[in-house]
């Protein structure tokens, strides 16, 4: 029996862990194993029929997620050969001008936005539980609202095209003839890509939760997979490098629809805020990009020499190194926009720099496939190809870092030769290899071989024949971005190879895809491990058993199929843990950071509509005002809000039925857990950590101007009212600490207290809001960009002072209906979190609007 | 709190209780390469501020003189992180350049060669950051 006065969040695990191999080796009856498999089938059922797309599954959603990727590169592709056509031959009329913007533009927004990084999450949905041998992403139903948000967005963003209303200011919208563009070009791309943005924030957040807290009981930070290691890398990448275009769209957004000036240089403002802020996200999306090509070829490459990987920490080291680096690059975008000399150096010296950990990776794959025995199969060989490419994209990319070579070639084709070479190498390649070596797992069927090497050579000659002419047709000085050219400039038969060779890869993508859909009913049953893997995932069930694992294994190696025998068959029969689902609820295990001791069972939420819906009016709230349309856009938002909080409420940190259950090998433990102890308070902190970056790129504006601009804040300006701002910050303190306090009194019991804490403490947020809107409500922000900046920042708390008075009042109805008690605080201890970052941004909001302007 | 007690993988080594989880973070690997993105964000702030506010105010050769200093200081920690690391990894004791095994001890070397080689690149790094500065003495 559970001791009633320990909070249910802080009660230990109980019993033995490590099982013993006596215990392992002990059989399970095989009508248990009978019984356990039939309740685990129906828990896990994916739903049939119409309701099917109610799932939330990983193996579901990561399928869709996937394929809507794929779809919208076949889509960017054919805009492509578009515009190869149109520069076919000299002074072309086949495509106008305009459309030719329009075509570049969606072309790179859609192949960097609707695929390279959801492409990367996709597949790390699909593959991580798998690897992972949990049953499930630690939030499903997150990971279905991401899905459902990226479809709405993606399918808006790229449908405008149809319309000719698609951008045309290049992929990286820069001011001023982005913000000057008329129609609603760029608000499709500001708005719709924010959306995705956000999406894409919301599946790091789960996959970087997944990584730390999902690995199965001992699989300590030094054996987890590789594949493991680049998720945490990237998804950390993610949360530091979106936040501030995020910010940047958000600026610009404003500057378009209220015409606030932030890029106006006649009232204040500076094209280069946005280049900045594009680039510091622009760079480390190079690396996004790139880092999960690199995980993908660490699973592959053991597999294929036979033998563990040779230097792992060194990859560790590499792909953290990397992360870290990537983030001091971003200038070197900028060369040629006469920044000074100086501060140029340090950016040129951060890219010579990362190519270290870069070529550690590189050597580590080489050095293992030395030791090994290869076989050249097929995932191999386009790990090979990928190599060579990147290879030559790395060369030209040397070059490029060297500022005074870069002043050259700047905006020509060599640009465009470079930036395909390293992401046709560095991504297309490797995520092809993944999807011929990971395919077994996905869809229990092999793909052929022979359409596989027909793909393969088709795109690597049909590539090189393309791009390789590009870095000459560059360096004779065609520019990047032009619709035609004239006669007469020795670049018309360049051209023409290109177009040719663009075609070529067209026919190669063909065939691939024709592999993948073409239908595969007749084949015989695969075999359960094709390529002989060590990892984990490689125990999956053939046909597909939808419960993931069958039972959740013990790990004492990298290899646990190579090196603890047996595993896979104790697996089967359900010796390890959670093997059963008595209660008829969705579970898996959540273990320690370092070491993956078991501490909890975590349930996890199953199918349902209203992550559709609420995917449906966020959309809405992101799409309709780019047709100037806010009214409805504000009702839109509301619903958004409505759903997720009934998602929320109806199956989140819920009070369990017992607060221990018995997960097999004699282990018991706790169904609840609060604070850092639970899943879900890690994804709020995660969550904010970008959510805090963000804020930090607009407190870096402020600052950008007062450098950039003699005149910020202008002579004699107004400024808000300090008196308003000093009060408004010190309402938020009160609600910060009533909302803190509320957490101990209801711990302590003091449920009246704590639940009047909780219904002070919207009051003062609203007085908090109410406060920052008046203080700087006499300033104009269309006269210069200073007052902007200032309502820029006050929109900013304030929409965040809604979400916190929303999550005090979630946690004050919690207590009123016995969601939240004290034996059961969760939500309360996730709401506190959030406003330990509310407060400080109030607090710095303070600073920057009412004292810091006045000492500038 | 205290869930440590009971449910530690057992090891020969076990009660050495330096390698208990509990003593470790993943934040302290990435202590080297926080240190040199600070290195990094003031170098280029401070060298931005004082081009565009300050080049009239007084000479280059200050600023310069300040941020080398604030490197030599960074990469004197950076090293010392580097030792502590390398100490941990303690490669000389065992004669194991590699980790893989699933126990407490292969973990916490694993973590000390991983901080030992992030401090290695974050040194070079910061040094690489530090050319400019050396090499080019104003802003133009
Ligand atoms: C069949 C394969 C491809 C062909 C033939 C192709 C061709 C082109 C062409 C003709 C341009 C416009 C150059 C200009 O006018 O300046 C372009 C730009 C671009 N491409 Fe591709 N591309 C292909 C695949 C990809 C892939 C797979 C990616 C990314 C994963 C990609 C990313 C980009 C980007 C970011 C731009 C710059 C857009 C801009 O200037 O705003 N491309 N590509
Ligand atoms: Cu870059």
């Amino acid at each position: 029996m559970t001791d009633r006065s320990i909070p249910a969040g802080e009660l230990a695990p109980e019993g033995i862990y490590p099982p013993t191999e006596e215990m392992l080796r002990e059989p399970v009856p095989e009508e248990v194993q009978r019984g356990q498999k039939e309740r685990l089938a129906r828990v896990w059922k994916t739903p049939e029929g119409w309701r099917y797309w109610t799932a939330v599954n990983n193996s579901e959603v990561g399928v869709w997620y996937t394929m809507t990727a794929f779809v919208f590169m076949l889509i960017a592709g054919v805009m492509a050969l578009l515009m190869r056509l149109q520069l076919w031959v000299p002074e072309n009329d086949l495509i106008s001008a305009d459309l030719f913007n329009q075509l570049f533009t969606m072309h790179g927004s859609a192949m960097m936005f609707l695929f390279a990084v959801p492409m990367f999450e996709a597949i790390s949905i699909l593959l991580l539980p798998g690897l992972l041998g949990a049953r499930d992403m630690p939030f499903p139903r997150l990971s279905a609202y991401g899905y459902w948000s990226f479809l709405i967005g993606g399918v808006f963003v790229i449908g405008s095209i149809l319309f000719s209303a698609a951008p045309k200011a290049g992929w990286f919208m820069y001011p001023p003839l982005a913000t000057l563009e008329l129609g609603i070009g760029s608000d499709i791309w500001l708005l719709g890509l924010s959306f995705i943005e956000v999406a894409s924030i919301a599946a790091a957040v789960e996959l970087i939760v997944g990584a730390l807290k999902c690995r199965p009981p001992g699989m300590r930070v030094n054996v987890m997979p590789l594949y493991a290691w680049y998720v945490l890398v990237v998804g950390g990448m993610i949360l530091f490098a979106f936040p501030p275009l995020i910010a940047g769209d958000f600026l610009f957004e404003l500057e378009r629809s209220f015409d606030w000036p932030f890029f106006d240089h006649t009232r204040g403002g500076d094209p280069m805020l946005w280049q900045h802020l594009f680039w510091i996200f622009g760079h480390p999306e190079v690396y996004i990009i790139f880092l999960p090509s690199i995980a993908i070829a660490a699973m592959i490459v053991p597999t294929v020499a036979r033998r563990p990987i040779l230097g792992y920490s060194w990859i560790v080291l590499s792909a953290v190194g990397t992360g870290f680096l990537s983030f001091g690059l971003w200038v070197h975008h900028m060369f040629t926009t006469g920044l000074p000399n100086i501060s140029l150096g340090f950016f040129s010296a951060a890219s010579e720099a990362v190519v270290i950990p870069t070529g550690i990776q590189l050597f580590a794959f080489v050095a293992t496939l030395i030791a090994g025995r290869v076989v050249m199969t097929l995932p191999m060989l386009w790990i090979a190809g990928a190599l060579a490419i990147f290879t030559a994209g790395g060369l030209t990319g040397v070059m490029v870092a060297i500022a005074p070579f870069d002043w050259q070639v700047h905006d020509t084709y060599f640009i465009v030769a470079h930036l395909h070479y390293t992401l046709f190498g560095g991504m297309v390649f490797p995520v092809i290899a993944g999807v011929y070596y990971f395919f077994p797992f996905f869809r229990k069927k092999m793909l052929s071989d022979r359409l596989g090497r027909w793909a393969f050579w088709l795109i690597f000659t049909g590539f090189n024949i393309t791009f390789l002419p590009m870095h000459l047709t560059g360096l004779l000085g065609m520019p990047r971005r032009v619709y035609t050219y004239p006669e007469g400039l020795g670049i018309d038969w360049l051209n023409q190879i290109s177009t040719a060779g663009s075609f070529i890869v067209a026919a190669g993508f063909a065939v691939f895809a024709w592999d993948i859909v073409r239908p595969k009913k007749n084949q015989p049953q695969i075999e359960r491990n094709p390529w002989g893997a060590g990892t984990l995932e490689w125990s999956h069930e053939v046909p597909e058993a939808k419960w993931g694992v069958r039972s959740i294994p013990h790990i004492t190696s990298r290899y646990p199929l190579w090196d603890q025998p047996e595993i896979v068959e104790r697996m089967d029969a359900g010796r390890y843990y959670l093997p059963d689902a008595e209660e008829g609820l969705r579970e898996t295990i959540v273990t320690s950071v370092i070491d993956a001791r078991p501490i909890q069972v975590q349930r996890v939420t199953g199918p349902a509509y209203i992550t559709i819906w609420a995917a449906a009016f966020t959309g809405g709230a992101f799409i309709l005002p780019t047709f100037h349309i806010y009214g409805p856009a504000i009702v839109s938002a509301a619903f958004a809000v409505v759903c997720i909080l009934y998602w929320l409420w109806t199956s989140t940190a819920r009070p369990p039925e017992k607060d221990m259950k018995d997960v097999g090998l004699g282990l018991s433990l706790p169904t609840y857990a609060a604070g850092p102890q639970a899943v879900g308070w890690w994804a709020v902190w995660i969550t904010m950590l970008g959510d805090a970056t963000a804020f930090a790129s607009l407190v870096f504006g402020v600052f950008f101007y007062w450098t950039s601009n003699t005149a910020f804040p202008p002579p004699g300006a107004e400024h808000a009212s300090g008196y308003l701002v000093a009060l408004a910050t010190a309402a938020f303190a009160a609600a910060w600490a009533l909302t803190r306090g509320a957490r101990g009194l209801n711990r302590a019991g003091r449920v009246g207290l704590a639940r009047g804490a909780l219904a002070l403490a919207p009051l003062m947020t609203l007085a908090g809001m109410g406060g920052f809107i008046l203080s700087v409500l006499d300033l104009d922000p269309t006269s210069h960009v200073y007052p902007a900046m200032m309502w820029a920042l006050m929109v900013w708390i304030v929409a965040h002072g809604l979400v916190g008075t929303i999550m005090q009042g979630y946690c004050l109805a919690g207590s009123l209906f016995g969601k939240l008690t004290p034996r059961y605080d969760a939500d309360l201890w996730n709401v506190t979190l959030f406003w330990h970052f509310l407060g400080l941004t109030a607090l710095v909001t303070g600073a920057m609007i009412g004292l810091v302007p006045r000492l500038m | 709190m205290d869930r440590s007690d009971h449910d530690r993988q057992p090891h020969p080594r076990e009660d050495e209780h330096e390698f208990a989880e509990e003593r470790e973070s993943l934040w302290r690997i990435t202590l080297g390469p926080t240190i040199w993105a600070f290195h990094f964000a003031i170098s280029y702030a401070a060298v931005s501020v004082y081009c565009f506010r300050f080049e009239r105010m007084f000479e280059m050769g200050w600023l310069r003189a300040g941020l080398i200093a604030m490197t030599l200081a960074m990469l004197v920690a950076i090293a010392w992180i580097g030792w502590r690391a390398f100490l941990r990894w303690d490669v000389r004791g065992t004669g194991e350049f590699s980790n893989p095994e699933g126990s407490a001890e292969d973990r916490h070397q694993f973590l000390g060669h991983a901080g030992f080689l992030l401090a290695l690149v974050s040194f070079i790094g910061v040094v690489y950051d530090t050319l400019p500065l050396i090499l080019l003495g104003s802003c133009r």
